[in-house]
């Protein structure tokens, strides 16, 4: 069982390597094919020689037979000649007719010297037999007697043991009184006296027909001592036609291919030689044929493992297209992989590297040895949206290149890097001039106007730098840092550069932590809506409430809005929080009196959420506020971008019956076009100019002016920012309708309200 | 020949005043063929008759053509058988046969010798010169002896009542002597018919 299972294993691994080598294959292939191919011709050459001699053999056999019997026929004849001159002798007729034995004895005699026959009788009509042949039997010549009797003169006998050829002429004197007989032996020595005139020795034998096992006029192969014999027989002419005798030739066929033996092992010999030459030169053709496959298996090994590898072109034939093919395909592959990896690692747009190129970069240059000191400076172009927005990609991409090359101008010994959209970053070596100077460098650089498909486009930058290894410890700690820094330049008015610092960090954790509890408060009902009194200067009473938002901290206490709206604003909760405004403000104007209305800012972002409409309607619905009480109050901001949309949507808000008030007015990129497209219902002017009335001269007259513009629009005013009576006295000589802040009140709980206006009513203010 | 008949008829009844009947027999052979030239002799009941014996055809064998004419023919014992040539070769005539050893030499044309045959049987006659000329000569004791003609049938009449007894020869009949015996009852008047197959050799 070990022992097969070992063989198994033998033979799998020789069929193993078998398969995998194409020489052994072929060499074997075309070794096994050419030996086949000798043996078939030495099979065909044993056949045919088998068949020549067989056929040598037959035709040799009937030559012999045919000679045999023309030899018998002609010694027959001679001895028939011999008896028809005995019996046409009148004397030894006269002797027959008087049955005279002792002179016919004499007379046989006499003939058989003269002839030399060996034997002569004489058989009378009545059976009488006179002469004698050594051995003969009385059936025997009662044979012989019934065969003359019966007409038969010639042919072969069996006496005494002997072949005889015989031949009889009857005697007639005049009627047939007999017959003279010669015969002559036709023992095996005469046979072979004949069988000597054939090329070949045939071995001629007669036979009784009767118990031989060759039928006459038939061939047949017998075997007999390891040899094949090829043995023929046929029929004799026999004088007792009862026992009819055969003449038997044979001869060895195995004896007659000895002969050829010769021309078969030379024929081995030569197929043999063949066969080995054969396999010696198929094992070198396929040597030669598979060296070229194998050195392109080796290369191809080597291009997967990643390495670079070509193969020598040696011929023109397949094999050395296939390696002319192979090296194109390798550098065809390099290239597209050098391309892939470009594209993996630079910009599309500008060419510069990428976000990962400089994270590699940062971190190849922190892992230096004692780590390189470097500046980072991260930059966001300023106004790039609205570029984009106004003159379309192509030209913003036309910008995104030009900042690139005039960014790599500045900085010729920096790493210039585009890390999305607006943003580049720089990494500047340590050495190469002091950060500040190429931060002033570069926004100046960037102040500069561009022209870019025919427009003349002024941007600017700002900057955020840090310097490693001091402001983070890797590539993702750095840039955060230093957007941290951009986004505090920014903060701080555009086109400027900031360091980081560390407190920035503080603050932007702090910040981090504010907008997860600002997700909390709503829920945890730590938002609460404070109430701001409009003062009508004409009804000389409380017209409106503006509702402003307040965040009861658990820990900080009162949040002030400056703080969180923004952050509400920049995640998004300013949706969900600006709705829940909505219904708390109507919800707690509805138990006020009839005319006092509620004011409640809408941040930009809700008003571009669609559900808008529906918030309103609901909140309407559900407090049973009427319409007309509710002022929404937008910003100018709104029509910076998408003037047609905002217009839309203040459209459909006032289709509800809602008022709208714009406010801080005048703040903002003020344009007066706006106030012709949408009928608003009041503007709200900034307290920036309520502040400047006591301090300039030529406040009064901008107040004036949009009292004016207001009053032909047909658009009420409201103040903010009132602190003083000197203010309220211009502010109603200059015509304004309404009067809001901290002269009055300042933003109160909802619960104070009603206490307020008791207050506001009882000591009326009449001027 | 009409008056031979007769006489020979009336000699018959002077010497027997028994009825007398006929025989007539058809020869074939193996075949079924005719055989001519059978001899056909009988010895009826109650003997041969005494007295001479005559034939009504001559006693002569012509050699004409190179040939023995007739073939065969029959003589009563004690005959003289003449031989004429009437060829214009010569022949040699002999006969080995034991009734009668003669020989004959160098005839010429026209010339006639004649052989006296004193012991009945069958003599077979040759020429030395011509080894193809056979002839038969059938010397018999009895009368009453005929030769089948060429339809195998041979007639013999007024035989005595009884059991005949009657040889048959033949050259080539496969038999001793070349002769058959056959017992063949004859009635008192009229004919017996009687047809007898032979068994006959190749002539050689």
């Amino acid at each position: 069982m070990k022992g097969a299972l070992a063989l198994t294993g033998l033979w799998q691994r020789w069929v193993w390597r078998l398969q995998s080598t194409l020489t052994l294959r072929m060499t074997l292939f075309y070794g096994a094919l050419f030996v086949g191919v000798s043996i078939l011709a030495l099979y065909g050459t044993r056949m045919a020689i088998e068949t020549y001699a067989e056929k040598s053999i037959r035709r040799e056999m009937a030559v012999g037979s045919a000679l045999f019997d023309r030899i018998a026929a002609m010694q027959v004849s001679q001895m028939a000649q011999a008896g028809n001159v005995l019996a046409s002798d009148f004397g030894f007729r006269e002797a027959v007719g008087t049955s005279d034995a002792p002179t016919i004895i004499s007379a046989l005699e006499s003939l058989q010297g003269r002839f030399d026959l060996q034997h002569a009788l004489f058989v009378g009509v009545d059976g009488t037999v006179v002469g004698h042949v050594p051995g003969m039997s009385v059936g025997e010549k009662n044979q012989l007697f019934d065969a003359l009797d019966m007409g038969r003169e010639r042919g072969v006998a069996h006496w005494g043991g002997e072949n005889y050829m015989v031949a009889a002429s009857p005697v007639r004197a005049p009627i047939l009184t007999g017959w003279v007989i010669f015969a002559r032996t036709m023992g095996p020595a005469d046979l072979r006296q004949i069988a000597r005139l054939s090329s070949i020795d045939l071995h001629p034998r007669i036979l009784p027909q009767t118990g031989s096992d060759i039928g006459a006029g038939t061939v047949k192969e017998v075997a007999r001592n390891g040899e094949r014999i090829l043995m023929q027989a046929r029929s004799v002419p026999t004088l007792v036609e009862s026992a009819p005798q055969i003449l038997v030739l044979e001869y060895s066929l195995t004896r007659a291919l000895r002969d050829y033996a010769p021309i078969l092992w030379a024929l081995l010999g030569f197929g043999a030689l063949g066969a080995v030459l054969a396999i010696a030169g198929t094992f070198v053709a396929s040597r030669r044929l598979a060296r070229p496959i194998v050195a392109l298996e080796a290369a191809a090994r080597k291009v997967s493992a990643g390495q670079h590898a070509e193969v020598a072109v040696e011929t023109r034939d397949e094999i050395g297209q296939l390696a002319r093919s192979f090296n194109r395909m390798v550098n065809a592959v390099e290239e597209r992989e050098r391309q892939i990896a470009h594209m993996a690692f630079h910009d599309s747009l500008t060419g510069l590297p990428n976000r990962t190129l400089l994270r590699e970069q940062i971190a190849l240059a922190l892992s230096r040895h004692g780590g390189a000191n470097f500046a980072l400076f991260c930059l966001d172009l300023d106004n790039f949206k609205s570029v984009n927005d106004t003159l379309g990609h192509p030209t913003g991409d036309a910008l995104l290149c030009e900042v690139a090359t005039r960014l790599g101008e500045t900085c010729p010994q920096g790493f210039v890097a585009r890390l999305g959209g607006d943003e580049f970053a720089v990494i500047l070596p340590d050495g190469s001039g002091s950060a500040d100077q190429t931060g002033r460098a570069l926004v100046k650089a960037l102040a500069q106007p561009f022209d870019v498909n025919g427009h003349r486009i002024v941007t600017g930058t700002s900057i955020g730098i840090v310097f490693a290894p001091q402001d983070g410890r890797d590539a993702t700690e750095l840039l955060k840092n230093a957007d941290l820094a951009l986004h505090r330049a920014k903060d701080d008015g555009k086109g400027s550069h900031r360091f980081f610092e560390s407190a920035m960090d503080a603050e932007a954790q702090a910040r981090r932590a504010m907008e997860i509890d600002l997700h909390d408060a709503l829920r945890k009902g730590e938002l609460e809506l404070y109430f701001q009194p409009l003062f009508g200067l004409s009804q000389n009473r409380v017209t409106a409430f503006e509702a402003l938002l307040r965040w009861n901290h658990p820990e900080h206490g009162m949040v002030s809005p400056v703080q969180f709206i923004p952050l509400a604003e920049e995640t998004g909760l300013i949706v969900p929080i600006g709705e829940w405004a909505l219904h708390e403000a109507c919800r707690i104007a509805a138990t006020w009196s009839d005319d006092i209305r509620i004011a409640v800012n809408i941040s930009p972002v809700q008003f571009r959420s669609s559900t808008l409409n529906s918030i309103v309607l609901q909140a309407l619905a559900r407090s049973g506020l009427a319409p007309n009480r509710l002022e929404l109050e937008i910003t100018e901001s709104l029509f910076i971008d998408n003037v047609e949309a905002t217009l839309g949507s203040l459209h459909s808000l006032r289709a509800l019956g809602v008022r709208i008030a714009l406010d801080d007015f005048g703040t903002g990129y003020s344009s007066l076009s706006y106030l012709r497209s949408f009928p608003f219902d009041k503007l709200k002017i900034d307290r920036s100019f309520i502040i400047d009335l006591l301090e300039h001269d030529g406040a009064t007259a901008i107040i004036r002016a949009i009292t004016t513009l207001a009053d032909a629009l047909g658009i009420e005013t409201t103040a903010e920012g009132v602190e003083s009576s000197e203010q309220l006295e211009i502010l109603r000589a200059e015509g304004c309708n309404q009067i809001q802040g901290y002269f009055f009140s300042r933003p109160i709980p909802a619960g104070q309200v009603a206490a307020l206006l008791e207050k506001l009513s009882g000591d009326r203010l009449a001027a | 020949m009409p008056n031979l008949r007769f006489a020979l008829i009336l000699l018959s009844c002077t010497a027997s005043p028994v009825v007398a009947g006929d025989l007539n027999l058809k020869l074939v052979d193996a075949a079924g063929r005719p055989v001519s030239d059978a001899v056909v002799s009988v010895r009826p009941a109650g003997g041969i008759p005494a007295g001479p014996i005559r034939f009504p055809w001559p006693t002569t064998m012509i050699q004409q053509n190179v040939a023995f004419v007739p073939h065969v023919l029959i003589v009563p014992v004690g005959a003289t058988v003449r031989f004429p040539n009437k060829d214009k070769v010569r022949h040699h005539v002999y006969s080995f046969s034991r009734p009668a050893k003669f020989e004959i030499k160098l005839f010429g044309q026209d010339e006639t010798r004649s052989y006296t045959f004193k012991t009945p049987g069958a003599v077979a006659v040759g020429c030395n010169i011509h080894d193809q000329m056979t002839g038969f000569i059938k010397v018999v004791e009895t009368p009453f002896a005929a030769k089948s003609d060429a339809a195998g049938t041979a007639r013999i009449t007024g035989m005595a009542t009884g059991t005949a007894q009657v040889t048959i020869w033949h050259p080539l009949l496969r038999a001793k002597d070349n002769e058959l015996v056959v017992n063949v009852p004859i009635p008192g008047s009229g004919a017996v018919s009687k047809t007898v197959p032979l068994t006959l050799r190749a002539a050689r």
